[in-house]
């Protein structure tokens, strides 16, 4: 939680720079990029620009964007040509970080669908669990196979002005964005090939096969019977880009809901050959809408009886339902206990400062202070439900008060912490643009992180969002070999 | 048909699908080169891929022994005159025999070589640029996917169109057969790098060089364990680059050729198909690998041989 600073009149300060030391001198790590950079020359840049682009037309690599049209816009991915790059170092220090906070999440979501002793002991509130509208008290007691419930999170780390990783929020539940980490990475190397003969950099591309493998091993029939789909609401979600992309890296089925049915407690895909029985499900749709008979029940996009073949332990459902409650963002600020309390170690990485709306005085000292804070709904993503303090006008503001003081349990705020930046190529100029990243991390028979993951940047010169449905782009993220 | 143009259809098709196979080899080579993490020698690198061509001997006949670096081996491989195998002569070649078969092939197919030719030539006419060969390599292999495509939909059914399939299979098992035994001979040994993400590169780049990674993903789960990569390799039915898959159509072709049981190439396309008939992966595991596929490939030299004389010879004998 954040200390209420004594000085509230202190200057915002400046965000860190990736890429130079002082504006003209670019980080040891960025030398031999710069130096290649500068000789490509404009022409040449803006025709590897054009190329780019091409290429992403051209394989399709696409975002829908939810819009008025009940179809959603189909946007092709933005991608900013300049790689950003990772020391070894660094990279170490977020991974090992990554993983600590993935092994206590998971044995926090364990723990709350089971003996909750982590209630009992006091350490996270109880009423703050049982508020939380991703709380699944139908899934109280299911044993998942293996005890894994956080498959595949994205954990969203920034840099704050002194340039420490910090951790922006945690997506456990089915988070997006892994077949453009790889898709920049294809592009990049095929558009810029001369960039990569100055470094070496790590792959990411095995990140279906790890993926893959976590799956197999979670099968409750055994690796050696593992029938495996993805399951997507369909084609105007906005990431199904991704689902095709991951369901044919993997060489498994992309089901929609009504390609399966549950019967006796198993889960079948209706095949032209008749019901073929499926052990494993990586849902790329919402728990809400995941079984009409236990959640949603307008839902027509689930499967019907999947929650009870999973309960009598026919079916993997991957990532777990009900993990909604781990990454709520009123849970958020609790996760340093979290991870003292299951692992008995410090945590590696650190939370942003984060102000509790339930506490009485932080609020006060929130809404006298709207202008420099970041207030979020707890369950919102996305970057909708959202106030950016210093972008605000008085009347949002003013609406964001009355909803804050309506619903406290809701809505946390947090500091505005100035984004770090980095160069991008703009119609013609290098510009500074603010950028966060977010990186995968897989557990299945071991916790593993693709080293990489998904660098977004707020294409808007001083914005602080970089989420894609929100105009976000991306770079190429590069963690360097030692 | 005249057997000079059914000779040129055969080795158009042979041609223009070795440029096409050569390309893609060269594609995932450079591709995967690009972000490698191990230590490996600019040589041990390429090597490989002179090894699969059987270009070693040329290569050193022109370069001197040691001279093995990238850049040699592109040009060696995309633009080299005195190679027969590089991507400009095969091309060369192709076009060549389909002017000779001009009238038996659509102008669809004509058109296409044509230009693909003209194209290549002129883009090999300064040396390839290393960090722009990949995008070569797509064009080229584009292109003769190009021309297989408007040969499928423009061209008669018949005689021509068995040679023309007959080339383009059997340059399609003898491609795959040689990227299997040269790729699987270096992968097998470094038992300590299975399941590693320098195995999972390695086999994916053999599986890509056969346009077979994803098709093996599919069907198999269990990571890239050699005898399944053999199985699907060799004898999968469906996998259109397997010895299996090319083989059976390579019978097929050859019925529709016309040529028949009194000649000399039914008996080879026999012994080559006895050589999958009845076998399997662990039988072949057990006796060698690497035998086999030279066998193997003796056998597909010796059907060429036996197709050659049949449609070929015959017509020198003539006044």
């Amino acid at each position: 939680m954040a200390a209420i600073p004594s000085d509230t009149s202190q200057k915002p300060r400046i965000s860190y720079h990736e890429f130079y030391t002082d504006g003209f001198t670019p980080r040891e790590h960025y030398r031999p990029l710069w130096e290649h950079i500068q000789s490509v020359g404009q022409n040449a840049f803006e025709a590897k620009v054009h190329e780019s682009q091409l290429a992403l037309h051209a394989e399709g690599v696409t975002f829908t964007v939810y819009g008025d049209s009940d179809e959603g816009i189909e946007r092709i991915w933005p991608f900013d040509l300049i790689p950003r790059i990772i020391p070894a170092g660094e990279w170490s220090v977020i991974e090992s970080g990554l993983k600590q906070r993935v092994r206590a999440l998971n044995l926090f979501l364990k723990d709350i669908y089971h003996d909750q002793r982590i209630l009992k002991d006091g350490v996270v509130p109880a009423e703050l669990i049982y508020q939380g509208k991703d709380f699944r008290r139908e899934i109280m007691g299911i044993d998942p196979p293996h005890d894994i419930y956080t498959h595949i999170s994205g954990i969203d780390i920034i840099r704050d002005e002194d340039g420490k990783y910090l951790v922006l929020e945690d997506n456990l539940r089915t988070p997006s964005g892994v077949s453009y980490m790889i898709e920049n990475r294809v592009i990049e190397r095929r558009i810029l090939p001369e960039f990569f003969a100055k470094y070496r950099v790590r792959r990411v591309e095995h990140y279906p096969a790890l993926l893959l493998e976590a799956l197999r091993a979670v099968s409750p029939r055994g690796t050696g019977q593992a029938e495996i789909v993805v399951l997507t609401p369909g084609i105007y979600n906005s990431a199904y880009f991704e689902h095709t992309f991951l369901a044919k890296e993997m060489g498994v089925e992309l089901a929609e809901g009504r390609d399966l049915v549950a019967k006796d407690d198993v889960v079948y895909l209706k095949t032209t050959t008749g019901l073929q029985r499926v052990d494993v499900i990586y849902r790329r749709v919402d728990d809400d809408f995941l079984d009409p008979l236990v959640f949603r029940s307008d839902s027509a996009l689930g499967v019907a009886g999947i929650i009870n073949a999973w309960r009598a332990g026919n079916i993997a459902i991957v990532n777990a339902p009900g993990n909604g409650i781990a990454d709520d963002k009123a849970v958020y600020p609790y996760v340093p206990d979290i991870i003292r309390y299951y692992l008995a170690e410090a945590p590696i990485l650190h939370n942003v400062p984060t102000y509790q709306m339930t506490n009485p005085e932080e609020r006060a000292y929130v809404l006298d202070n709207l202008e420099r804070m970041v207030v979020k709904a707890v369950s919102e993503s996305g970057g909708y439900g959202m106030l950016m303090g210093p972008a605000s006008t008085p009347a949002l503001r003013k609406e964001f008060a009355a909803k804050v003081q309506e619903d406290p349990r809701n809505y946390i705020a947090q500091p505005v912490v100035q984004l770090s930046r980095h160069i991008c190529y703009m119609d013609g100029e290098l510009e500074a643009r603010h950028l966060d990243l977010r990186p995968f991390i897989i557990y299945g028979d071991d916790i593993n992180v693709v080293p990489g993951g998904l660098t977004r940047v707020a294409l808007t010169k001083g914005s602080l969002v970089v989420n894609s449905s929100q105009g976000g782009g991306s770079k190429d993220t590069w963690v360097l070999a030692e | 048909m005249l057997s000079r143009i059914a000779d040129s259809i055969y080795w158009m098709s042979r041609y223009l699908e070795r440029a096409g196979d050569t390309a893609r080899l060269m594609e995932i080579n450079l591709l995967y080169l690009l972000e490698a993490e191990e230590d490996m020698s600019e040589g041990d690198k390429w090597r490989p891929l002179l090894s699969i061509t059987s270009a070693e001997a040329a290569f050193s006949g022109l370069y001197g022994e040691g001279q093995l670096t990238q850049g040699r081996v592109l040009q060696f491989m995309t633009a080299e005159k005195s190679n027969g195998n590089s991507i400009r002569t095969c091309l060369r070649l192709a076009r060549e025999n389909a002017r000779i078969a001009r009238d038996r092939i659509s102008r669809e197919m004509w058109e296409a070589i044509n230009e693909l030719w003209l194209n290549v030539d002129q883009q090999l006419k300064t040396p390839l640029h290393p960090l722009r060969a990949s995008q070569f390599f797509s064009f080229v292999r584009g292109e003769v996917a190009r021309f297989h495509g408007l040969t499928t939909t423009t061209m008669m059914r018949g005689e021509a169109f068995g040679f023309y399939r007959l080339g383009t299979f059997l340059e399609q098992a003898d491609m795959t057969a040689r990227i299997l035994d040269v790729k699987y001979h270096l992968l097998l040994p470094d038992l300590s790098l299975v399941g590693s993400a320098l195995d999972y590169y390695q086999w994916a780049a053999l599986l890509k060089s056969l346009s077979g990674y994803e098709a093996f993903r599919r069907k198999y789960h269990a990571g890239f364990r050699p005898m399944d990569v053999v199985e699907f390799t060799i004898f999968e039915q469906e996998f259109p680059r397997s010895l299996a898959y090319t083989v059976k159509r390579m019978r097929r072709a050859l019925a529709d050729t016309g040529i028949t049981g009194q000649q000399r190439s039914p008996a080879a396309m026999e012994r080559l198909e006895g050589m999958l008939a009845g076998n399997s992966a662990e039988r072949i595991f057990s006796t060698g690998l690497h035998e086999f596929l030279e066998e193997f490939l003796a056998a597909i030299a010796a059907l060429n041989q036996a197709a050659q004389a049949d449609f070929l010879d015959t017509h020198r004998e003539e006044p």
